[in-house]
């Protein structure tokens, strides 16, 4: 499903990937992890279309698309979606209404006629059930004066009703506590399927436990430095990321 | 280099002697009254950016013009731009009072809406006196203009205790494509614990380059209170003045939304002088200047009694080459203890291009006082915007949904629904474009 080859990619004069190779398949989930300043931030929002960063080298495809050429809107109309590490606060705009324009917008993408008002707000009743969310947050403004453990259970909902074929955490388990990180989790768990694959950053081994990936990678320096399955993770809880430098090094 | 300003100045001010003494005087005593006026105004001529009140706004361009008073049209208006449904309409076309598009249905006891036009032609000597009377210590130039010239415009005047929730809807239309001028009046006497709104909506035709020089003044006796709405949407290629002067007796209330999205050159000029102890004014703004317009707002709140209260918040919204000004002074008198005032000046600049002035000015004389103000400027939140495209809105609609949710701070305070939705829809016109915006 994606499908990432040497990807070098800078912002101003830094360069921050430096040839990264990542292959996504539909069903599976994948974690990157990595120390501070790795790179893991910059390629979820890089392949979210997120301005500001160069493209120098490389390449992304998304079911045989070029990525990397896509506007961000039809990058989540074509069924990318990005959890942000720090979703935005806008006020003045309707949560319920961003919900419904984003959701009418895929589908319109698609070729399917507008969600009815009556649907739509079973689809989204549902889904805040899901995510232990009370209906008044429907018409607050966008993340307004939310908390970080409400904005960041804010971004699973749209995910849940905007249903993308490629999900991309950004440290969604950052400033959570415990009970709002199995809440999240299972938000997520319950979006596992098949036909869908999703891309998680973090930098702590703790969410795999509630959230176990097929998959488990390294990013240090702009570079996957080493691949493994989710003992992976377990090995770095336990030993850091010097070790995988080293190796790397040495190689 | 100063001969030719000084030959230049000349010449307007006689073009407008020309058209002053081409109209028919009677020599009674609003002809004494309008003569000193167009003196007062003939010795000084147009301000300059060299007045501090008129740094940011170049009037070169309005002096250059030649206008002739406007006709009354005979013409059917174009009603299109009218708000449906929003209360007793009163209808001045080319600042001339058209009974026959105004509202016909009879107005409760206490109520009075009338034309000026009738006052002047009845007792000519009884309007001057109030003029005279009511006459604020330093009137501007483009109130002496106005006294010189006005003919038309609208009184209403609420009976004490009576509480009027209808709105007086106020359209100055204008129509055809002369260059004309009108100088519309208008007098609000809200009488003791009296209530009332009234909706000031000014409405350009086509291109022509028409000067309005509108002169509000409003008397808000103890207890009354009065909202009032101003929405400029003249031509793209016409001149407004506006001055509106509120005078606010004890506990009276006065709150005012400020609109303007037309013209060419604009500016309001707006005082509110809180007189009465308990007096409050609230100000809100929104302007919208693109293209090459010039929109510029100058307030002025007097805390003169203590125990008064003055709220202001103005937004502005750049795009193209347009330039906004927001000026904000506030002055509280010596013996006012006891004052809260707070202004805020939020703007927002949608291109390179576009330009807005900001600048806050308090002076203050007493020492209980609570005074806070606030000015920013910025640009859309590249983030919000990335958030909002990465859900799956299109650019523009992202854009025009945060030009939205900037501006909805004000829209949200208009009480009278029909403005708002007006409003609402008038700013989507502007920005949304194609989008799937509701």
């Amino acid at each position: 499903m994606l499908k990432i080859e040497n990807l070098h990619v800078r912002a101003g004069e830094k360069a921050i990937l430096t040839g990264l190779n990542l292959e996504v398949n539909a069903g599976e989930v994948h974690a990157i992890m990595g120390p501070n300043g790795s790179g893991k931030s910059t390629l979820v929002q890089v392949l979210a279309g997120r301005e500001g960063y160069e493209v120098t080298q490389g390449t992304a495809t998304y079911n045989g698309k070029d990525l990397l050429t896509m506007a961000p809107e039809e990058r989540a109309r074509e069924g990318v979606f990005l959890a942000f590490q720090y979703p935005v606060e806008i006020p003045g705009v309707n949560n319920v209404y961003l919900l419904k324009a984003g959701l009418n917008a895929i589908r319109k993408h698609r070729g399917e006629p507008e969600v009815d008002a009556f649907e739509f707000l079973t689809l989204v009743r549902e889904k805040m059930k899901l995510m232990q969310m009370d209906e008044s947050f429907l018409n607050r403004g966008v993340n307004e004066g939310f908390s970080g453990g409400e904005k960041k259970r804010n971004e699973i909902l749209q995910m849940a009703v905007l249903e993308p074929a490629l999900a991309l955490l950004d440290e969604t388990d950052s400033g959570l506590d415990i009970d709002a990180l199995r809440v999240v989790a299972s938000g997520v768990n319950s979006l596992r399927r098949p036909d869908r694959a999703i891309l998680m950053v973090t930098h702590y081994q703790r969410l795999l436990d509630y959230i176990v990936p097929d998959r488990v990678h390294v990013l240090s320096g702009g570079r996957i430095l080493k691949s493994g399955d989710k003992s992976l993770a377990l090995e770095l809880e336990k030993r850091g990321y010097d070790w995988v430098k080293q190796e790397a090094a040495a190689a | 280099m100063s001969a030719i300003a000084t030959k230049t100045a000349a010449t307007a001010q006689d073009r407008y002697r020309a058209a002053f003494e081409a109209r028919t005087q009677d020599g009674g005593p609003l002809t004494e009254l309008r003569r000193a006026a167009f003196d007062s105004f003939a010795a000084v001529g147009f301000p300059t950016q060299r007045d501090e009140d008129w740094k940011y706004t170049n009037l070169r361009r309005l002096e250059s013009r030649s206008f002739a008073p406007a006709e009354a049209a005979p013409v059917a208006a174009d009603e299109s731009g009218w708000i449906a449904g929003a209360g007793v309409r009163m209808v001045l076309v080319n600042g001339h009072a058209m009974p026959g598009l105004s509202s016909a249905s009879p107005l409760p006891p206490g109520v009075t809406v009338a034309a000026v036009g009738q006052w002047i032609a009845n007792d000519p000597a009884a309007i001057a006196a109030y003029i005279e009377q009511h006459a604020p210590a330093r009137p501007s130039v483009f109130e002496h203009l106005s006294t010189a010239f006005f003919e038309d415009g609208v009184i209403v005047d609420i009976a004490a205790d009576t509480v009027f929730d209808e709105p007086i809807y106020i359209v100055h239309q204008w129509a055809g494509s002369a260059a004309a001028m009108s100088h519309p009046r208008v007098i609000v006497r809200a009488g003791r614990n009296s209530r009332c709104t009234l909706i000031e909506h000014y409405l350009g035709s086509g291109d022509a380059e028409s000067l309005t020089n509108t002169v509000v003044s409003l008397h808000l006796d103890a207890g009354a209170q009065v909202a009032h709405y101003r929405l400029q949407q003249e031509s793209s290629r016409s001149f407004h003045v506006g001055t509106v002067r509120a005078r606010l007796e004890r506990d009276s209330r006065y709150t005012c939304h400020d609109i303007a999205f037309g013209a060419s050159l604009a500016r309001t000029g707006l005082t509110a002088k809180l007189e009465g102890p308990g007096a409050e004014a609230i100000l809100r703004g929104l302007f919208v200047p693109s293209g090459s317009q010039h929109l510029d707002t100058y307030t002025l709140v007097e805390h003169v009694a203590p125990r008064t209260v003055s709220s202001e918040e103005y937004r502005g919204i750049a795009d193209g080459r347009g330039r906004g000004v927001f000026r904000g002074k506030v002055i509280v008198s010596q013996d006012a203890q006891k004052i809260d005032s707070r202004q805020s000046s939020r703007n927002l600049l949608l291109s390179g291009t576009a330009e807005i002035d900001t600048r806050p000015e308090l002076e203050i004389y007493a020492d209980d006082v609570k005074c806070s103000h606030g000015a920013t400027t910025g640009q859309l939140d590249t983030t919000s915007l990335f958030y909002l495209r990465s859900r799956g809105l299109s650019e523009q609609e992202a854009r025009a949904l945060l030009i939205r949710a900037f501006a909805e701070s004000i829209l949200t305070t208009i009480e009278c629904t029909p403005v708002r939705n007006y409003l609402e829809q008038r700013l989507h016109e502007r920005f949304a474009g194609d989008g799937i915006l509701p």
